[in-house]
């Protein structure tokens, strides 16, 4: 047993603490290079876990474990990660408090990945704290503006119900089990199925459910989501919106589906439900924003729903398909926000005072002001809604395939209406989708053309060329995807 | 030259990108003429080089893909696929001329006509349905910028409703390719999307309810393309509010995808679905509504874009009759009036865009006697109306003249009811001319020019190729016959039809 396969973390944790270190020691004026040297702490960890995608292990008496499921999601993290620093170098440019901004992303990003790697629930739980410490205040991190204070408090606030909610059903199933191994519960569930223990179980799943529903943001337990997106700087929603809330969604696979595919519990049902209104709430309530980082909430509340169907029928191939939506939703909001950031500054240099720099107004004439960034935007907003070659269509059609199938296979016919509205649903994004292009592109600019700075170019290139990419060659994000479900299935 | 379907395909797509680069519109439209133009000559190398009496796929071509989901790129063409693809070289390049004269935003205008170029030549040509689908989607996109861009006054609320209304289609129409793709899986337990293997195997499903319900998501996908009654109400509006030069594409190419699905998909598996009686009766009264509705709208318009586009609905209607009507010649002039009418709408679009230009108005009460100040332009509409209305010696009139007495074999209750609509075809037609382009001139419309010289150009082509085509059909239609004889060849022996 070899502990270089966690390297990712070592490397991450040490640079965090390094970086409040040099934070102290330095100049204002030379703070600049920290988000440079922690982008290249990122590339460092995302290169080690490409290179170790197929690694395999556990670490610590069995708390933490390497398999296909932790690296692909260790891969969105960081993948994630890395665009927010990159695009960050602009956005908090000459801030005097970069050190900490940077030492926060990075050790939330660590705290995703102890989540994604968890086999006990006490080792999920702290990777879950450990990453929503640091994101509670990186979304207050504009002390001065009352909204990312807002954004923050609430932030926290319902955060900290979700954690202690959370918290509660895994102390049940301790109690239940006598375990906090997630290997050792799942065998314990299936020796003794629901029918042979008391209500408890469900109390215990129901509480599971809401605690992580919370995090992955399915409507009922959305609420915080688009206050927290609108409000927190644009680069953070970006974090939390592609990278944090995927958090959600690993612990979901690893813990949620294994114990209710054990203790035989039949939520399908609740499932779908949960799924339809998610992505029909998030579509319908994204149609009246102005505010496009809202909207962003909306759709991704909306894509949190796609992702969710893939628990209704947990075959491999819908699983494959929710982890493959999962990575494609990361690369296309994360892009989608740090274009939105763009869009900010621009108005901002236009006019120092400018509020609301995210109003669908100033997107008009994008086209020509910051042609980069508006293509950027046009690839990101036509990925989400699902249209051909990119990563959000591969997402969305092996999931839907296996809905498919799945409803085929079992003769069932509120299957096939689950899958018919969340295609309708796809097609409804492209309006609110298609208004914004229509502003970039079709109304006359509102202001001169101005030079987009070079990280934020970086970044968003990036992330298109991740989501073209991924959509053209999908194949090993496929085979990847395929091996994660199989681990979530336990075959 | 093995390559050649990709390396037409590969040219309009690397032309759309230069003429995106470009600064000025002269580098954009010749990038776009010169690009469009070697596409054509490459689809005129294909169609001199092809067998017509084989039915088999031609110049199959096969690249690997994506492995895990059994995708690769495939490509190739029959008698279904090569008319069309050389429909689409032929009305490209001439809307680039039709369009010479384009100054807004113009890198962009050309760049998007190339993409459709490359969208449809994909529909066209792929043999496996998930590329098949790709394309299928990608068309809708530079459509949607060519209206919201360039489009009227209601251009915003056409564009979307021309997105979302044929996205729906297309989304229904992927739910039946799950299934069919799954239903190959079940039997070979190999992931492969191989449009001829997946029609094949469709064959082997149990379920009838469940072969219907696939057939029927398929033809939904297909007839809101084409667009039949009662699926048709985006295309008056995306028409009306579409630039010229996208309105020809909308008609002549992108309606004929709608077509050519249900030729390539619909045919090839109705003998095996559920009930095919009553699939055949839903066909061809969908077809018959279309001629009539689309005839009895188009008299009553008052705007001649919107009459064109009413029309186009007519024209489509028999393409699903003759496709309904299972009879070898009657498909085949089905196909063949999918060709022709191609190149009559395209004339027909061109003339309302020269009117609107110059007269500044298309309602036809409004015109009047503009024959007098546009005389190159009336005489190349008047053969383009004539041409639509089915005037013998053009290509329209072989079209319906096949489906018509083919299909009486089979549907005779349904022809009679469609030949109804040829009286009111001939009166609308008529009717508009005399109205709008001969009698007394309307002095409330001042001086008027007659159409710019590319413009005329671009339709006299077209009008030559109509009588071209009118007089001389056999090199596209034995490549049809060929390949809808061996559609048919299924038909017979399942004893659908006696």
């Amino acid at each position: 047993m070899s502990y270089s396969l966690l390297a990712p973390e070592i490397i991450l944790t040490i640079l965090g603490l390094v970086i409040i270190l040099i934070g102290l020691l330095t100049k204002d004026e030379s703070k600049n290079m920290i988000g440079y040297l922690s982008a290249a702490g990122l590339i460092a960890s995302l290169v080690y876990v490409l290179g170790n995608i197929n690694g395999m292990g556990t670490f610590f008496y069995n708390a933490l474990v390497i398999d296909p499921l932790s690296q692909i999601f260790k891969l969105i993290f960081l993948v994630v990660s890395l665009l927010v620093v990159i695009a960050s170098i602009s956005y908090f440019k000459d801030n005097r408090n970069q050190d900490e901004y940077y030492a926060l992303i990075l050790l939330s990003t660590v705290g995703m990945m102890v989540v994604a790697s968890a086999n006990d629930l006490v080792t999920l739980f702290v990777g879950f704290e450990l990453a929503s410490m640091s994101t509670y205040v990186l979304a207050g991190f504009e002390k001065r503006n009352p909204a990312s204070l807002e954004a923050a408090l609430k932030y926290f606030i319902i955060g900290s119900l979700s954690s202690a909610l959370m918290l509660f059903g895994m102390s049940l199933v301790y109690g239940i089990t006598g375990s906090t191994n997630i290997p050792a519960i799942i065998a314990y569930f299936k020796t003794n199925p629901l029918f042979a223990t008391s209500s408890l179980d469900i109390i215990a799943m129901i509480f599971l459910i809401a605690g992580f529903g919370f995090k992955m943001a399915l409507v009922p337990f959305h609420m915080w989501a688009p206050d927290t997106y609108e409000g927190s700087p644009t680069v953070v929603s970006s974090l939390l919106a592609a990278g944090s809330k995927k958090m959600g969604f690993v612990a979901a696979f690893r813990v949620l589906v294994l114990a209710l595919v054990a203790i035989r519990m039949d939520v399908q049902m609740a499932f779908a439900i949960l799924a339809v209104i998610t992505m029909t709430y998030g579509n319908i309530v994204a149609i009246s924003q102005r505010s496009i980082k809202r909207m962003l909430a909306y759709s991704s509340i909306a894509q949190a729903g796609y992702i969710a169907l893939a628990f209704v029928v947990t075959t491999q191939m819908s699983i494959a398909g929710g982890v493959l939506l999962a990575l494609g939703h990361a690369l296309m909001k994360s892009g989608a926000f740090i274009a939105v950031a763009v869009v900010g500054y621009m108005v901002l240099s236009d006019n120092r005072n400018a509020k609301n720099t995210d109003d669908l107004d100033n997107f008009a004439g994008l086209g020509k002001r910051a042609p980069i960034t508006a293509f950027s935007l046009f690839v990101f907003f036509l990925a989400l809604a699902g249209i051909p070659p990119s990563a959000g269509f591969i997402g969305k059609f092996v999931l839907f395939y296996s809905i498919t199938i799945e409803a085929v296979a079992q003769a069932s016919n509120w299957l096939l209406f689950i899958v018919i509205i969340a295609i309708l649903n796809s097609a409804l994004s492209i309006y609110y989708y298609a208004r914004v292009i229509r502003y970039m592109y079709v109304l006359p600019p509102v202001g001169e053309k101005i030079k987009e700075p070079a990280p934020y170019v970086i970044a968003i290139l990036l992330a298109v060329i991740g989501t073209i990419g991924v959509g053209i060659y999908p194949e090993p994000f496929i085979r990847m995807a395929m091996n994660a479900a199989s681990v979530v299935l336990g075959v | 030259m093995a390559a050649l379907i990709s390396l037409m395909i590969a040219i309009p797509l690397i032309g759309a990108f230069i003429a995106f680069l470009t600064r000025t519109r002269e580098q954009a439209r010749s990038i776009a003429l010169l690009t469009s133009g070697i596409s054509l000559v490459i689809s005129l190398i294909l169609f001199s080089r092809f067998d017509s009496s084989i039915s088999t796929i031609q110049f199959g071509e096969s690249y690997p893909w994506i492995a895990s989901l059994g995708v690769s790129l495939k490509f190739g063409l029959d008698g279904i696929g090569m008319p069309l693809v050389l429909l689409s070289n032929l009305v490209i390049p001439l809307t680039v001329l039709f369009a010479w004269g384009e100054t807004k935003e113009a890198n962009k205008f050309y760049g998007l006509i190339l993409l459709e170029l490359v969208g449809v030549l994909g529909v066209f040509t792929s043999l496996d349905f998930f590329v098949f689908y790709i394309f299928w989607e990608i068309v809708l996109i530079p459509m949607y910028f060519l209206i919201s861009i360039w489009g009227g006054p209601r251009k915003d609320y056409s564009a979307i409703k021309f997105f979302i209304y044929t996205h729906v289609a297309s989304l229904v129409m992927l739910l039946a390719i799950f299934s069919l793709y799954w239903n190959t899986y079940q039997i070979t337990n190999t992931f492969n999307f191989d449009m001829f293997t997946l029609l094949k195997n469709y064959s082997l499903i149990e379920s009838s309810i469940f072969k219907d319900a696939i057939f029927l998501a398929l033809l939904f996908g297909f007839l809101v393309k084409m667009p039949a009654v009662p699926f048709h109400t985006w295309l008056p509006d995306a028409h009306v509010e579409a630039p010229t030069a996208g309105s020809v594409i909308l008609a002549a190419l992108l309606l004929k995808m709608g077509g050519y699905g249900l030729f390539r998909v619909i045919l090839p598996i109705l003998p095996y679905s559920g009930s095919p009686g009553k699939l055949i009766s839903l066909m061809a009264i969908i077809g018959v509504l279309s001629i009539l509705y689309g005839t009895f709208l188009a008299l009553a318009q008052r705007d001649l874009k919107k009459m064109v586009a009413y029309s186009s609905i007519s024209h489509m209607g028999y393409v699903t009759l003759g496709a309904a009507a299972l009879v070898p010649l009657s498909v085949s002039g089905a196909m063949y009036q999918q060709f022709s009418h191609g190149l009559i709408t395209a004339v027909l679009f061109m003339s309302c865009g020269v009117i609107q230009h110059s007269a500044g108005t298309r309602i036809i009460h409004d015109l009047g006697g503009i024959a007098k100040h546009m005389p190159k332009l009336a005489f190349l509409m008047l053969a383009g109306f004539l041409a639509s209305l089915g005037l013998p010696g053009m290509s329209g009139f072989i079209a319906e003249f096949l489906i018509l007495v083919n299909s009486y074999f089979t549907l005779p209750t349904f022809v009679i009811l469609a030949l109804f609509g040829i009286v009111f075809t001939a009166g609308y037609h008529l009717w508009a001319m005399q109205r709008a382009v001969f009698g007394t001139y309307n002095e409330k419309l001042g001086h008027i020019h007659d159409g710019a010289d590319y413009e005329v150009l671009s339709m006299a082509i077209f009008i030559l190729l109509i009588i071209f085509f009118g007089l001389n059909p056999n090199p596209v239609l034995n490549m049809m016959t060929t390949n809808a004889e061996q559609l048919l060849k299924f038909v017979v022996l399942r004893g659908v039809i006696t």
